[in-house]
């Protein structure tokens, strides 16, 4: 009980002296947002950030990068170990594995952000609205999404892909149009304790249109929430689309991909003999979707207003 | 308590019905027909049109939407799920045959990570700030991280390929047919699948011991002298457990997702695995069936769960 006494004192008094510091002008009001200084301070946010930027930086340079085409079949020189000549070697048709892994990051990473945005748009887009109005169209989407969420993700994805077939494009439509549920429901949530604040009655009072205010004076509220939907959602997107390819059910074969990587494993004989085929497309999947969830929890313990500090 | 579970029920089933519609509809929608993918491209040539028109008015593929829609949901309920158009072995044969392997590897998964889950987290939880917390958090933010199937090829790697303790894959070898037998089979997989819903669990029950051990009956029971073990078990961990167990109703879906993935790295013949071949040959009455038992399974487990809660807290018969 003292000690915690103490300890608190001890804050206390860090207070007052940043308060005077600020007061007396010595301190200069710091830049950006208080959420993201937070951010700042959190390490492993900050590491997950540096390592996902020099990903996607990598990628979208990759024709700088690489020396080699990621598709360019090369039959006098397959299976080749890690060499200076090919960094990370050559895979089972002599393609270069370094410039496969560096564009596969392209599409992996395509498929996961893009499914992430599209899904927001339109959970956000239909959450935001009908959580606002509610109503009949309300208890539908709520419906709906019960029964989109109902069922285990990847066997909903299966069944699409089995009956639309695989694709870069249809795989992006299916997860987005899979996943819409979680955001939808986490707007719908945020909307329906902020259409109570007072400053919605006073907009109600103007005589606003409904669209106005939800979209254009309610929504900014909810972004933060809706901000680490979006960054955690775009993790799990990418573990989909490799586990879809693993299975060989994902993005075709002949595209370049992180999951498309790693299929080869499953012959035992590749998995032992030539660890150098599978072993970096699973390393970086797993490093760049566990940096992708060190900035969303770091996005919201920032972002969350109920922990201050 | 027996009105809330009837309004329940009143909810599941109507839900149960659109599903099944949705599901026969998307199925209306496959390119192609079942024919198509009966017969080889090379025999197909030596097929007449009429012959074709015979087979698909033999399998009722020429009725009204409707009429083929009502027919089969009379079907379902009577047991009826129809064949499997690869192999024309009826779906409810290859359901029965595969069920057991599959509900054996996610029971087994799903007590595994309830138990290593809620263990973990509360320790985590108990030193709040130790070192053990912060490699636990980090363990857990791996485990959910890394893709299952990275996981299952990490294992198969070590203890089969390298170490020789356990077999690769597979679930039963002819003539051993017991549990025991099974055994080795069954730890791989049982322990992969667990693995990444273990840091769900974990995450989630470390906060809600942290939320318990903040409550004021702690306090009291502090207050009174009892042990620290006996606060922090009996007062603390009993309460805290509580949303862990309802949260089962939650990892239901992961639980058959992650099954699909696992039962193929380990060639376990379980449903995800008979679901992802039906996927590549694309036979759609068998994916149709064995996506709404998941959902039926899903939603009548969660069913189930909004039944416990309510008898565990009166609270939620109000609402």
């Amino acid at each position: 009980m003292s000690e915690q006494a103490v300890k608190r004192r001890r804050i206390d008094k860090k207070f007052d002296k940043i308060r005077d510091t600020i007061d007396t002008g010595v301190k200069k009001k710091e830049f950006g947002s208080r959420a993201f200084r937070k951010m700042l301070n959190n390490r492993l946010a900050v590491a997950g950030l540096i390592f996902v930027t020099v990903v996607i930086l990598a990628s979208i340079a990759a024709p700088l990068i690489c020396k080699y085409d990621p598709l360019k079949i090369d039959l006098r020189s397959t299976l080749q170990k890690p060499s200076a000549e090919h960094i990370l070697g050559t895979d089972k048709l002599g393609r270069d594995l370094f410039s496969r892994v560096i564009y596969g990051g392209r599409v992996s990473i395509l498929v996961g952000l893009g499914s992430a945005l599209g899904a927001a748009v339109i959970g956000v887009a239909i959450g935001a609205y009908t959580g606002y109005k509610g109503g009949w169209l309300d208890n539908l989407m709520l419906r709906l999404s019960e029964i989109v969420m109902a069922f285990p993700q990847i066997i909903l994805v299966l069944l699409f892909v089995a009956i639309a077939g695989q694709g870069l494009m249809n795989l992006i439509i299916i997860f987005t149009f899979t996943g819409w549920g979680g955001i939808y429901r986490m707007t719908r949530a945020q909307m329906l304790s902020l259409r109570e604040e007072e400053y919605v009655q006073a907009l109600q009072a103007f005589g606003l249109s409904t669209v106005k205010i939800c979209y254009k004076h309610i929504l900014p509220n909810a972004i933060g929430p809706i901000v680490v939907n979006i960054t955690l959602s775009t993790a799990m997107f990418i573990l989909a689309e490799a586990a879809l390819s693993f299975l060989g059910l994902g993005v075709p074969l002949n595209i370049a991909t992180w999951g498309n990587i790693v299929n080869v494993a499953q012959d035992l004989r590749i998995l032992t003999n030539y660890w150098w085929l599978w072993a970096p497309g699973a390393a970086v999947i797993s490093l760049f979707v566990l940096a992708v969830n060190f900035i969303g929890d770091g996005l919201r313990d920032s972002t969350d207003p109920t922990q201050q500090g | 308590m027996l009105s809330y579970s009837i309004r329940r029920l009143l909810i599941l089933i109507p839900m149960l019905l659109i599903l099944s519609f949705l599901v026969y509809l998307g199925l209306e929608l496959t390119p192609g027909d079942a024919v198509s993918y009966m017969i080889s491209p090379e025999m197909l040539s030596g097929v007449s049109a009429a012959d074709l028109d015979a087979l698909r008015e033999s399998l009722g593929l020429n009725e009204p939407f409707m009429l083929r829609y009502v027919k089969w949901l009379g079907g379902v309920v009577q047991g009826d799920f129809g064949y499997s158009l690869s192999s024309g072995v009826a779906i409810k044969d290859i359901v029965f045959d595969r069920l057991p392997a599959t509900l054996e590897l996610s029971g087994i998964a799903l007590l595994l990570s309830t138990v290593m889950g809620s263990f973990l987290g509360t320790i985590s939880a108990l030193k709040r700030g130790s070192i053990g917390d912060s490699a636990l958090t980090v363990a857990g933010m791996l485990g959910v991280s890394i893709p299952q199937f990275i996981f299952g090829l990490l294992a198969i790697m070590l203890f089969t390929l390298k170490l020789g303790w356990l077999p690769v894959g597979g679930r039963l070898v002819p003539g051993y047919e017991t549990f025991m037998d099974r055994m080795p089979h069954l730890i791989m997989p049982s322990l992969v699948l667990s693995a990444t819903m273990v840091a769900g669990v974990m995450r989630y029950s470390r906060s809600s011991m942290l939320d318990s051990m903040n409550r004021d009956f702690i306090k009291t029971a502090r207050s009174k002298g009892l042990p620290e073990w006996r606060v922090n078990l009996i007062h603390g961990f009993r309460v805290s457990l509580t949303p862990v167990i309802v949260l089962i109703g939650f990892r239901l879906p992961t639980l058959l997702g992650g099954s699909v993935i696992i039962e193929q790295v380990f060639q376990w013949p379980g449903i995800g695995n008979e679901f992802v071949n039906a996927v590549r040959a694309r036979n759609y009455p068998l994916i149709m069936m064995i996506a709404f038992f998941s959902v039926f399974a899903v939603l009548f487990v969660s069913f189930l769960i909004d039944l416990f809660t309510a008898l565990l807290d009166p609270r939620v018969k109000l609402d």
